[in-house]
């Protein structure tokens, strides 16, 4: 999920920008350090909102840049194991389908898609399921939970999120919605008894 | 450190050392100069602006 938090950094403002305004120079800095980078406690650093307080300077030596300890606003993107997530599928593999869920892609493993049994159709591009024939192909919208988390700091492109739909409510959104229709039928003809 | 009372908000010569050198390194890397000068040299320049008291750098000391 998106969250914006309050965090603390010192940040480097260098000579040549001392005689700008500070804020300016201070956020700007704090994107070039922070942004698109992945911290596993924290999350991904998605952008840096509002600077709240710069404190007092200090100068090391033999540097000329200007060191600010800053307290700031940032947004992050942080995924929690069991949230919920909707996304859309961005690449179809022979094991799974690569599903966009924010900033990073989550892996839907073939094992986790359906109850039944699914083959990969390697023309189309597209899983399949054995006996309902559903598809699941690129830029479908589906509902998903993530049950796996592996960040890696060095490389945010190379962290893994692990996805499952086989649960009640989860799925492409078009099952969902076939599934609700059953679900409206079965309680009508209920009703008619 | 004990200092005279008169001489309590004066800079030693440690850090009028310090604060030149910082200020000198800072003027050779690019940060705008703060006073009219014909000086070139960046040492130069940041002496001229100690002496006017124009550096917005401050020495802290340990109590």
């Amino acid at each position: 999920m998106y969250i914006t938090i309050r965090a603390v950094e010192v940040v480097r403002a260098p000579p040549e920008r001392l005689g700008d305004d500070l804020q300016v120079v201070v956020k700007e800095m704090l994107r070039e350090k922070l942004e698109g980078r992945m911290d596993k406690k924290i999350g991904m650093f998605i952008a840096i909102q509002d600077i709240v307080d710069i404190k007092e300077g200090r100068i090391m030596i033999g540097d000329a840049g200007v060191y600010y300890e800053t307290v700031f606003d940032t947004l992050v993107f942080r995924p929690k194991m069991q949230e919920i997530v909707e996304g859309n599928v961005v690449e179809i593999v022979e094991f799974g389908a690569f599903v966009e869920i924010g900033s990073l892609d989550g892996l839907l493993h073939i094992s986790q898609i359906t109850d039944e049994y699914i083959s990969y159709d390697e023309k189309g591009a597209k899983l399949v399921t054995k006996d309902t024939g559903r598809t699941l192909g690129e830029g479908d919208k589906l509902r998903a939970r993530i049950v796996a988390i592996s960040l890696n700091e060095r490389d945010p492109g190379d962290s893994k999120i692990g996805l499952t739909m086989r649960q009640p409510g989860l799925g492409k959104l078009e099952w969902i919605e076939e599934e609700r229709e059953k679900e409206r039928e079965r309680e009508k003809e209920k009703k008619k008894e | 450190m004990i200092f005279l009372e008169e001489e309590r908000d004066k800079y030693t010569k440690y850090e009028k050392a310090r604060i030149i050198g910082a200020r000198a390194l800072q003027i050779a890397m690019g940060a705008p100069v703060l006073i009219e000068t014909e000086e070139i040299d960046p040492i130069e320049m940041a002496i001229e602006e100690f002496e006017k008291g124009v550096i917005p750098i401050t020495a802290k000391r340990e109590k």
